[in-house]
């Protein structure tokens, strides 16, 4: 079976006036379908950066990125939007919604763009899913955290993705919002066949976990 | 309501901008103030140029419609012949004819008296209408006299007067001439040709009914009497008008000019809010361009956030300088109705035209800005 995304020797360098910092060196990684993975690491270990390359936000300097056993590496930035509305579902730590759309509309956002017909439909039943059916039409500032995550997931997952990408998903969630949220991706990844990788401090993701890497200073321990 | 949601489910960039721009509607509502200032500006200002000329052209009258041929004195004619006035009256093709003689003379009415022009005229009815009274087509006996004479003699038509010693009885009072006239009725005394000393014609005007045909009968004229020597003058004051056209049309040209810096600034004005608000938002820029929203549609909905300011800007000054229009137009001219010339539509059009242009174009940075960053840096906390 093939991976669902690789990276096969990564490295990943900026150039900060004069200093080249090396973010990430010699990386290979892989999920599957159905696999919830977490990356570990302490800040500053190129965690967010590897999560970038992984969602096709970012480049590396050296190395390859495999989605769906294709190589992505060089694609234009065209190419790589169209790539990341197909493929990947974002997860941000301050779940980024756009304050002046509802929850609805928030969660639409990834399909507005484009002739897609069938995208409320998917858009309500996704809120439905999270138990946000009640709170269609509410702003992002009428929700509470872990409401705010789950519009956010049910925005990740309208495009029917195949892989989700949560950077620190429950960082601004108390233990219990955010051990509701790990089971809705832990639901999510069983039913929907999805990869969740998942960038995070939070321990207590390690237990949802398939497979746990630790980053340190750029390097997969 | 429906009709809305349709439109923004085609253009979802609109809805994006709508909403964006309803978040801070102090900053959106002064953006729209510059756009509304500066439109008004361009299409009132159009339209104070508009007035202008409309006044000018009434106070010109039908000048530009007639010409006037007189002896040239330089040349040793002292006057008119009747062939002459044969020749113009071939020449002219389109317009009548009115040779006539012209002298000052005292006017009189019991003690009242007053120096009046006299002209002697057979055809006064192709220059002049009745106030009161007719304006015979041939003129053989009795006077024809100005409204401002008739006021300082107190007379009307039925009254006698006596002009140079022979009494005259009044046919009709002339209508006042509000414009400027080559042989004005006013202040003058028309009676029959014969009357007035002399053999010649002191002047021939020709009286047609456009520009265009008066310049005609000038040209022809001019070959006809002045093919060897030059035995005329042709005055014509349509070149006169033409120039007073041109002017106005340059008046108006520069007063739209200074009402296009308003929209300038009102440009700039844009710009400012725009960049400020794609700063404040580039975060949520990275998550559209993040959750696979392209590049181009990060610009298309930019540039509908600045084209939306200016259509509201735009719509709303066009109806001020409607409004400004009639209130102008009602107090120079006392025509409200002044206002709905196909010209003023023009500059209105023109108005909105460049108050969303000048939106579209200061829209056109900030969006070029916000599509290329890249989502790794905006996303960044």
């Amino acid at each position: 079976m093939t991976h669902i995304i690789e990276l096969q020797h990564v490295w990943k360098r900026y150039d900060t006036g004069g200093e080249v910092v090396e973010a990430l060196k010699d990386v290979d990684f892989y999920a599957d379908p159905g696999e919830f993975v977490s990356v570990m690491g302490p800040s500053g270990s190129g965690k967010s950066t590897m999560l970038n390359v992984l969602g096709l936000l970012d480049t590396p300097t050296e190395g390859t990125v495999l989605l769906d056993g294709q190589d992505v590496t060089d694609l234009s930035d065209h190419e790589m939007t169209t790539q990341r509305k197909q493929f990947v579902g974002f997860i941000f730590q301050s779940f980024h919604l756009i304050p002046t759309l509802s929850a609805l509309e928030n969660v639409e956002v990834p399909t507005l763009f484009g002739d897609d017909p069938s995208a409320r439909e998917r858009a309500t039943d996704l809120l439905e899913r999270v138990g946000l059916g009640n709170r269609l039409h509410y702003r992002p500032d009428q929700l509470s955290g872990g409401q705010k995550q789950r519009v956010a997931i049910a925005r990740a997952l309208v495009n029917e993705p195949r892989i989700l990408l949560a950077d620190e998903p429950t960082g601004n969630l108390d233990r219990k919002t955010g051990r509701s949220v790990l089971d809705l991706f832990d639901e999510i990844r069983r039913e929907d066949d999805v990869a969740v990788i998942a960038v995070t401090h939070d321990p207590q993701l390690g237990e949802y976990a398939d497979r746990t890497v630790q980053l340190v200073d750029g390097r997969i321990q | 309501m429906s009709f809305f949601d349709d439109l923004f489910r085609r253009v979802p960039a609109l809805l994006m901008a709508r909403r964006n721009l309803s978040r801070n509607r102090i900053r959106s509502g002064l953006a729209v103030l510059g756009i509304i200032i500066g439109v008004l500006a361009i299409a009132s200002l159009g339209m104070f140029g508009t007035t202008l000329r409309t006044g000018a052209d009434q106070q010109l009258g039908e000048i530009g419609n007639e010409i006037s041929i007189s002896p040239n004195l330089q040349e040793g004619v002292e006057e008119l012949t009747d062939r002459d006035v044969d020749e113009i009256e071939r020449a002219v093709t389109d317009g009548e004819v009115v040779p006539l003689r012209s002298e000052s003379a005292l006017v009189s009415r019991g003690q009242q008296q007053t120096v009046a022009t006299i002209y002697g005229m057979e055809n006064p009815g192709a220059l002049y209408e009745a106030q009161e009274g007719r304006v015979p087509d041939r003129l053989r006996q009795g006077a024809l006299v100005g409204s401002g004479t008739a006021e300082i003699l107190d007379v009307e038509p039925g009254n006698t007067i006596s002009v140079d010693g022979r009494t005259y009885r009044i046919a009709a009072v002339l209508a006042e001439e509000q414009g400027i006239s080559l042989v004005s009725p006013n202040n003058a005394v028309v009676v029959p040709l014969e009357d007035v000393n002399g053999t010649g014609y002191s002047q021939v005007v020709v009286s047609s009914d456009s520009g265009q045909a008066a310049n005609e009968s000038a040209v022809a004229i001019r070959e006809s009497l002045n093919e060897r020597d030059e035995r005329v003058n042709v005055f014509e004051l349509q070149a006169i008008t033409q120039g007073i056209d041109q002017f106005f049309g340059i008046i108006n040209t520069f007063l739209i000019g200074i009402g296009s810096i308003s929209l300038v600034v009102a440009g700039v004005s844009i710009l400012n809010v725009m960049l400020m608000s794609t700063i404040e938002r580039r975060q949520e820029i990275g998550v559209l361009r993040a959750v696979g929203v392209q590049r181009g549609d990060v610009i298309r909905m930019i540039l509908a956030e600045a084209g939306l300011l200016g259509v509201a800007g735009g719509v709303i000054g066009a109806i001020l300088a409607v409004g400004a229009g009639v209130a102008l137009n009602s107090f120079v001219l006392n025509d409200p109705l002044a206002t709905f010339q196909p010209v003023n539509f023009l500059y209105i059009l023109l108005a909105v035209g460049f108050g969303i242009g000048t939106s579209i174009l200061s829209g056109l940075y900030p969006a070029w800005k916000a599509a290329n960053e890249r989502p790794v840096e905006a996303l960044r906390k």
